[in-house]
């Protein structure tokens, strides 16, 4: 019964699109079109779209590749027509480019049009319901742009529900300039269903419409969905402020925890720490690499099977500087200051001398790829909320091994009296080398966590240097508690600032801030009693 | 080695560096040339700090120039030597560094600079030194020094073609402009004579808007939050002017893209943009994106085919660490400063600065980009044509548009 109804709407369907397409098909000119220039090539894509609303099936399966062979550059021009892959564009009789062949780029203007030619057709005519599901989304960004009809015909031909109810969705918002006044006022509802700013301006310009004026019931609708929207980006705006602060407060928080390990508990100013971080990345590329050559499988996951390898060869790192190096400057911090230094410089060189100075290519696992639209201008992007998740669990094993193991209590014994450790039998000289190779290895799972979101060259620890520091002093040198909430009040008043005033006075403003409260607290915000010296 | 000299060297890059930088030729300026009857280049690009993955090179395509032209006989009888320094991309230090190759090596001439910044600080040592620096970056314009050779090109010719191409009806009918720079001169030069520019088009000045950020910026998470609102206000296509340097670019971009902004929604033109900033990133989301420079690795002909095929060469044969399948504007500049300094001299038949100088009217050189990029007596700019790229999945740039012929440069913007 259903599918004869499908049937019948298909057919109507046709029947009213049959006037639209008075002229058959010229297949070779549309070809040639295609070959054309920036303006033959834009009026090309615009026939494509057309093809797709109103097409026949035959010239719309025809049709169906030729968008995305101009999108991938796929599409060999040649003096007889153009080749697309090993077929020919018009006749699709197998044919090779010649050596002559051009492949046409797209502007960007036209690669809009292509781009939504090329979902409309794959709307009406993919056989998979996720590539079609996807079309759709592409024409979601678009809707003024769809041809007419486009939306009615892809309804009547889809077979699956739930994608069937989008599309007459999408279809209701793009009868915003309907003739049919309850098809105006449903559309403008279904528009601040998903409240955006670009919503909002679409929806405002209506209050210069004649029908604002005249007719009560469609000045209500506009009113009450311009309210809505609004009330939606004010939500969207608050949780993106907080999101941001959290996601840069969780990078400072990675880049800082190791340093208030290393500073905070030993006292130790170092200078490398930066370079840790930078080495914590360069092992996930590492592990990326041999993952990719012994298990591609596996490929997608590096991120979390570095985790141990980026923790173990920092740590590794941290233990040799402090057994070789550190422990000849305890009592001299000014030379650790300096040794560290040196360090810093060797490493950046080792790197730059094996790896070369260019960004390393990271693969984007899907979990840390895009990002979803919550509300308002809201979007949840992934690779923040995986920086988020690394911290807090970061924070949390970092809490557990200083309060809850033989080996933090051994840290916190040594940071708070030396000598008297010493005398109840504590081996302090293997505790600062524990605790130096845990600073450090927290520096590499910071390595590790920034990859997906910031460059990874020999320089990119010096970004981290002076803010992770900033944290530590803030925060109270050796509390992991002020470590914490440093991150997150430099994070946000960061991103509270930065619209304001922007970037440049917010990071002045940030750091005099900082100052400010040194002065009356010099502290910071959690004091420990009892320092080593 | 001279007091001078190990005190740079030191401030440059540290004793535990020195060692493991070696390879990068570090030392050579410390090595005084004693070879009889050469002539002595000197180059000011960093080999390390944040500007090293894109500066570092240079060093090596001056070298390689260098080469070709000695394998010619060398200019005026004499063979070409190119000292290399390390400014660190520590400004004042490329100005200490330009000191001692004028005063010490008694160069000839000096290629260098990258930043607006690093330039005007050795701009009074090579005036009050009468020394020669040829600078291979497109910048602000708004200068014009005698003893500078400004081989690439000002905004009116580079940035202005590319954003009326942005603004025509055959690009993106562009209305709307959010710049977004880096806090030093030549974001903050360029963007006053493009929103000069379009105050003469009679766009108004609720069309635009302005932010900077700190050198070595890399949070764009509100930056990029506040494009997108600044779009979604309507009033036509927005796009991005970016100005942003060094690591920032890659940085940028990944935000971008990650927050699900496509090219076709909003593009960024680039102004810095190289193919060598696009190494590492997934590219094949931010196809579209432009750039715009007076060479693009892409650029037909067989002038850049013999370009390519030497720098992959010269790569491999002398282990270059730099990727011998890229090429960058700049390395292009470089180059071509090189061969147009030899030609210079050949035909004063001298190396004196005054005599070179005094040569440089009427010089013309088939450049790599497929253009005869030509000298007046007029001033020290070279005209070069232009191209407007736009990314692609393979990490580099396909040529979108390019001018017909190397447009009169223009040194002092009247928008500015």
């Amino acid at each position: 019964m259903t599918r004869c109804i499908h049937l019948l709407l298909a057919l109507a369907g046709t029947l009213l699109a049959l006037p639209a397409m008075a002229a058959p098909l010229d297949r070779p000119a549309l070809i040639a079109q295609l070959c054309g220039n920036a303006g033959a090539m834009g009026e090309a894509g615009a026939a494509l779209l057309a093809l797709a609303a109103a097409g026949s099936a035959e010239d719309r399966g025809w049709a169906a590749p030729l968008a995305k062979a101009l999108i991938d550059k796929k599409l060999a021009c040649d003096d007889t027509g153009a080749v697309l892959g090993d077929v020919d564009a018009v006749t699709r009789a197998p044919r090779t480019a010649p050596d002559t062949a051009r492949t046409p780029v797209l502007s960007l203007k036209n690669r809009a049009v292509f781009e939504t030619a090329d979902a409309a057709l794959a709307l009406r005519s993919a056989p998979d319901t996720d590539q079609r599901a996807a079309a759709l989304r592409t024409l979601e960004r678009r809707p003024g742009s769809l041809p007419e009809g486009l939306l009615d015909a892809a309804a009547a031909s889809e077979s699956d529900a739930g994608l069937r109810t989008q599309i007459e969705t999408l279809a209701q918002t793009a009868a915003l300039n309907s003739p049919d006044m309850a098809k105006r006022i449903n559309a403008i509802n279904r528009i601040a269903e998903t409240p955006s700013r670009r919503a909002l301006t679409q929806i405002s310009a209506l209050k210069a419409d004649p029908a604002y004026a005249s007719d009560a019931g469609f000045r209500q609708a506009v009113d009450r969905a311009v309210g809505r929207i609004d009330r939606g980006i004010a939500i969207g705006d608050t949780l993106a402020a907080l999101y941001n602060g959290l996601s840069f407060a969780s990078i400072l928080f990675m880049a800082a925890i190791g340093l208030a390990i290393i500073f905070g508990l030993m006292g130790v100013i170092n200078l490398a720490q930066g370079e840790l971080i930078m080495i914590g990345a360069y092992v996930t590329y590492l592990v990326q690499e041999a993952l990719r050559h012994l298990v591609p499988a596996l490929l997608d996951w590096y991120l979390v099977l570095a985790i141990p390898f980026a923790f173990l060869v920092t740590a590794a790192i941290g233990i040799a500087l402090e057994a070789s190096l550190l422990r000849h400057l305890y009592k001299r911090p000014l030379m650790s200051l300096l040794a560290t230094w040196a360090v810093s410089l060797f490493l950046v060189n080792l790197v730059r001398v094996i790896f070369g100075t260019q960004n390393l290519q990271f693969e984007t696992p899907f979990y840390v790829t895009g990002g979803v639209p919550v509300i308002g201008d809201f979007i949840f992007t992934w690779n923040r909320m995986f920086a988020i998740a690394f911290a807090v669990a970061t924070l949390a094993i970092t809490w557990a091994v200083v309060r809850k193991t033989p080996l933090g209590l051994n840290i916190r014994a040594v940071t708070q009296n030396r000598d008297m450790a010493a005398c109840i039998g504590i081996p302090t000289r293997r505790v600062d080398m524990m605790a130096f190779g845990l600073g450090s290895g927290l520096a590499g799972l910071a390595g590790l966590a920034l990859s997906p979101i910031y460059s990874v060259n020999p320089q990119m620890g010096q970004n981290f240097i002076i803010d992770s520091f900033m944290v530590v002093v803030l925060g109270g040198v050796g509390t992991i508690a002020g470590t914490v909430v440093a991150a997150l009040g430099i994070g946000q008043i960061n991103v509270l600032i930065e619209p304001l005033w922007g970037a440049v006075a917010a990071k002045v403003i940030v750091l005099l801030m900082i100052i400010g409260f040194l002065q009356w607290r010099p502290e910071g915000l959690f004091a420990v009693k009892g320092c080593r010296k | 080695m001279s007091k001078l000299s190990r005190r740079s060297f030191l401030q440059a890059s540290g004793l535990a560096a020195a060692g493991l930088a070696s390879p990068i030729g570090m030392p050579a300026i410390l090595r005084s040339a004693q070879a009889a009857g050469s002539v002595k280049l000197g180059c000011l690009f960093s080999s390390s700090g944040t500007m090293a993955n894109l500066e570092g090179r240079l060093n090596y395509v001056v070298k390689m120039a260098a080469d070709e032209i000695n394998a010619k006989g060398g200019v005026n009888g004499r063979t070409v030597e190119v000292m290399v320094s390390d400014p660190a991309s520590d400004w004042p230090l490329y100005a200490q560094s330009a000191k001692q190759m004028l005063q010490q090596e008694k160069v000839s001439a000096l290629f260098g600079c990258w930043t607006s910044v690093s330039r005007k600080t050795v701009l009074p040592v090579v005036e009050q030194e009468k020394g020669l620096l040829f600078y291979p970056l497109h910048f602000e314009g708004d200068e014009n020094s005698k003893n500078v050779v400004y081989v690439n090109s000002p905004p009116a010719s580079s940035v202005l073609p590319a954003v009326d191409y942005l603004m025509g009806e055959e690009g993106v009918s562009a209305k709307r402009f959010f710049m977004l720079g880096s806090d030093y001169v030549w974001p903050r030069t360029i963007n006053k004579q493009l929103k000069g520019y379009w105050k003469s088009k009679g766009i108004p000045e609720t069309a635009w808007k302005e932010e900077y950020v700190p050198f070595g910026f890399s949070n764009f998470q509100t930056l990029v939050n506040q494009i997108r609102a600044f779009a979604d206000q309507g009033g036509g296509q927005p796009i991005v002017v970016l100005t942003v340097v060094g690591s920032s670019i890659p940085d940028f971009m990944r935000e971008f893209a990650n927050q699900g902004i496509k090219a076709t929604d909003i593009p960024v033109l680039g102004l810095d943009m190289v193919e060598a900033d696009l190494e590492g990133l997934d590219t094949s989301k931010l196809v579209g994106h432009l750039n715009c420079w007076a060479y693009l690795q892409n650029a037909k002909g067989a002038a850049n085919a013999t370009f390519l095929k030497s720098w992959a060469d010269y790569v491999k044969a002398k282990n270059v660490p730099f990727k011998g399948d890229v090429a960058i504007d700049p390395m292009v500049s470089a180059y071509d400063a090189v061969h147009l300094w030899a030609m210079a001299a050949a035909k004063a038949g001298s190396f004196d600065i005054p005599e070179v100088t005094k040569a440089f009217g009427g010089l013309s050189f088939d450049c790599p980009s497929g253009y005869k990029i030509g000298m007046t007596a007029e001033n020290n700019y070279v005209s070069r044509g232009v191209f407007i790229g736009s990314v692609n999945e393979k990490q580099g740039f396909d040529i979108l548009w390019q001018s017909k012929d190397t447009p009169k440069p223009v040194p002092f913007s009247p928008y500015g």
